[in-house]
């Protein structure tokens, strides 16, 4: 096992656990300590310096979601009143995809919050911006109680370390595809422990026709903008990436819209120099004629980048990913009709022109049978304290209630 | 008018054949909006040659599919299926066996393989070599396998071929890493005589660019060290088996059968390239009846290097190379199964 936060020499998972399980000298984490206030807030700096936020400029989203004023927000948000307290979990083992560098950091960092000791798996695969993660976490002057109770390993698939490591934790966090968590599960966790999982999810956009009808013409290119950096980052592949866009409202507006929508689009890409690798061309195709050899897609065209799915009927949403730049439409008459599409996988759903009180109504239809969070064109990737329907640092911490009559 | 134009009528009208009778096929088309006529063979509609890796399309009834073919599934997404009734089967070879009497000859050869011959015996692992290489036993006589039962070159059983055939037209079968680290470098080392061999070769580069060996290369040091100078390598693939492009005997280019054509395309407009710009290759042939693989995108990068100004008339073009994976990034299993997560 190989130690890469902090530096060390080769372990194995017995001498971590005996490392993490001794209280530090200066006294055991609590939730929101300063320690790793202080801590955070040094990490923080690092991701922002220019060099790091330009090379990977999902690390500079880290470091704002990592500043002292939005740590204190999230604390906030757990203050408890007389009679409650407040603790860490204990010991939490975190297990992130391969893929996504960096969005492990986040659950680590609120879990740190919350005053846990942390034992991240490292994919050995990472490179990049989680290798510029580690790095900047090496380069911070660490308190010893830091150094003590927050650990990033490596190693190969290794069922007996990952045993050791479940078996002794009190929160297990798991990312990543459906298989791989089926797998991880094998290994149990304590009676009491407790399991955070973050598998594969689906995510859409919806665009209200009398909201882009009201739209300028600067609004409408602007939320394309946004659109695009909902797509495209993680070649739409992060979960929160759309896949599809529901236009809603009156069926004969939305060829017009959808035709502007794509053109925009296109402006878009080009605006970004974005450069469409042959193999993934070819992956649209693919994508696309699948779809409509299976029944499921009535038109497709296909631009320089984009691949535009029309979906035979609303139901046949994509819910796995197809390929970068490829995007399922399909048209609905009011927004709780696409309450009877969504399901337990769905994640995010991106927004244009809605008002408030639309999309309440659509949430209140779904009755929580899918869609986690809402957010507007541009805000799929921002990560947020609540993910995946869980106030992490609520499930990273939990409560000792005092009543004395 | 070229040979490809010549080809418009039937395979226009093969698109209509398998819209009619596939469909899956049928939809894909509707979809697109295809038309049902068409001025130009670079307006025929292709498929994605993955495509038959991740759906079933035949254009005959189950009870008529007499052959199921299956490639190994070297891209992810498993393996192609596809499916022959019996006329498309004879129709292959006998397509086949008239491609490569241009360079044989109307006659059967004593034939060497630059294989083993458990790769024909095993039937239950039969692979896309063993069915290679039982594909062109066809085409010769007195078969010697180079390769013992342990794929080492036998040295004995090559002496003895050539002893017996090696002062009369021969001909040599492999794929050509094989053909290279085995034949030419045993062949060279024995100080063996192949000058009467004519030899038939595919399968790419890949293996060989860490040697430094090159279509070229390949060619000139086996006319150097072995006498061999009658070398044609060929570009064929499972979804329009039957359909082989050969290459030229000077080494200029691969050629298209009388029966087929190839277009090269810009990934990024799909638009047709002009001689000497590299693209995608895309690959058409009248023999894909009983499914609808006669207007193929492949995944591997070529180039035009010119019509009617070489060894045979018509069009010559080079393979460049598979194209390059996509690498993504995300979360999910799909990256997995693509070889670049967890």
């Amino acid at each position: 096992m190989r130690q890469l936060f902090p530096t060390g020499p080769e372990t194995d998972a017995r001498h971590i656990l005996a490392e993490l399980t001794a209280d530090p000298d200066d006294g055991p984490l609590v939730c929101g300590d300063e320690r790793v206030i202080d801590f955070l807030t040094r990490f923080a700096r690092k991701l922002l310096a220019p060099g790091t936020a330009r090379a990977y400029p999902e690390l500079a989203s880290l470091g704002f979601f990592l500043r002292k004023g939005e740590i204190g927000k999230a604390l906030r948000s757990v203050h408890t009143t007389d009679g409650v307290f407040r603790f860490p979990r204990g010991l939490a083992f975190h297990v992130p995809p391969a893929n996504v560098d960096t969005i492990f950091v986040y659950s680590w960092a609120l879990s740190a919050l919350a005053g846990n000791r942390n034992v991240v798996r490292v994919s050995p695969r990472t490179a990049g911006a989680g290798q510029a993660v580690l790095d900047a976490l090496n380069e911070i002057d660490v308190h010893p109680a830091i150094a003590q109770t927050q650990r990033m390993v490596g190693y190969q698939r290794d069922d007996e370390a990952t045993a050791a490591l479940s078996a002794a934790c009190d929160l297990r966090v798991l990312w990543g595809g459906d298989r791989a968590i089926a797998a991880l599960r094998r290994h149990p966790l304590a009676p009491h422990a407790r399991e955070l999982t973050f598998p594969d999810r689906a995510s859409f956009a919806a665009i209200s026709l009398p909201g882009w009808r009201k739209a300028s013409q600067t609004e409408r290119r602007e939320a394309v903008r946004g659109f695009y950096n909902d797509a495209y980052w993680f070649d739409q592949a992060a979960c929160a990436s759309p896949r599809a866009v529901f236009w809603i409202g009156e069926p004969a507006e939305a060829p017009g819209a959808q035709r502007e929508f794509r053109a925009l689009l296109r402006e878009v890409l080009d605006e970004q120099r974005y450069v469409t690798d042959p193999a993934m061309a070819v992956q649209q195709r693919v994508a696309g004629y699948g779809m409509a050899a299976d029944g499921l897609a009535s038109g497709l065209g296909f631009d320089a980048g984009v691949a535009t799915i029309q979906l035979a009927e609303p139901g046949a949403v994509p819910r796995e990913w197809l390929a970068a730049g490829t995007f399922a439409h399909a048209t609905l008459r009011t927004l709780p009709e696409l309450a009877k599409i969504v399901r337990r996988k769905d994640q995010t759903l991106t927004q244009f022109g809605f008002t408030d009180d639309e999309l309440a109504r659509f949430v209140r239809a779904t009755g929580g049978s899918g869609v986690d969070r809402i957010v507007s064109f541009g805000s799929a990737l921002t990560f947020s304290p609540v993910w995946d329907g869980y106030d992490l640092l609520h499930e990273f911490t939990r409560l000792v209630t005092v009543r004395s009559t | 008018m070229s040979a490809a134009d010549g080809l418009l009528p039937e395979l226009a009208a093969l698109t209509e054949h398998h819209r009619e009778r596939c469909q899956p096929y049928a939809r894909i088309l509707d979809a697109l909006g295809v038309p049902r006529e068409f001025s130009d063979v670079e307006e025929l509609p292709w498929l994605p040659v993955r495509m038959f890796k991740t759906h079933e399309l035949r254009s005959v009834p189950d009870d008529e599919v007499f052959k199921v073919l299956t490639s190994s599934g070297t891209t992810g997404g498993g393996a192609s299926r596809i499916y022959l009734d019996k006329d498309a089967a004879a129709a292959q070879t006998r397509h086949l066996g008239a491609t490569l009497r241009a360079v044989l000859g109307p006659k059967r050869l004593p034939m060497l393989m630059v294989d083993t011959v458990g790769i024909i015996k095993n039937r239950r692992e039969f692979s896309a070599r063993g069915a290679g290489v039982l594909g062109m036993a066809t085409f010769g006589r007195d078969h010697t396998y180079l390769l013992d039962e342990h794929d080492e070159p036998d040295v004995g059983a090559l002496r003895n071929f050539l002893a017996r055939h090696g002062g009369a037209p021969f001909l040599i079968f492999g794929f050509t890493f094989m053909v290279w680290q085995y034949l030419y470098e045993v062949a060279r080392e024995h100080s063996l005589d192949l000058s009467n061999g004519i030899l038939i070769h595919s399968g790419g580069w890949k293996k060989l660019a860490d040697r430094a060996v090159d279509n070229e290369e390949f060619r000139r040091r086996f006319r150097a060290d072995t006498g061999l100078a009658r070398v044609h390598n060929y570009y064929g693939m499972i979804e329009q088996i039957g359909t082989v492009f050969l290459e030229g005997p000077s080494g200029d280019g691969l050629y298209c059968p009388d029966f087929a054509d190839v277009v090269i395309r810009d990934p990024e407009t799909w638009a047709r390239q002009p001689i000497g710009v590299p693209g995608v290759i895309q690959v058409m042939s009248t023999l894909p009846r009983s499914y609808p693989g006669h207007v193929l995108l492949t995944e591997d990068l070529g180039v035009l290097h010119g019509v009617d100004d070489g060894d045979w008339p018509g069009k010559r073009f080079s393979v460049l190379g598979r194209l390059p994976r996509a690498e993504v990034r995300g979360c999910s299993d799909t990256f997995a199964a693509r070889g670049a997560a967890a």
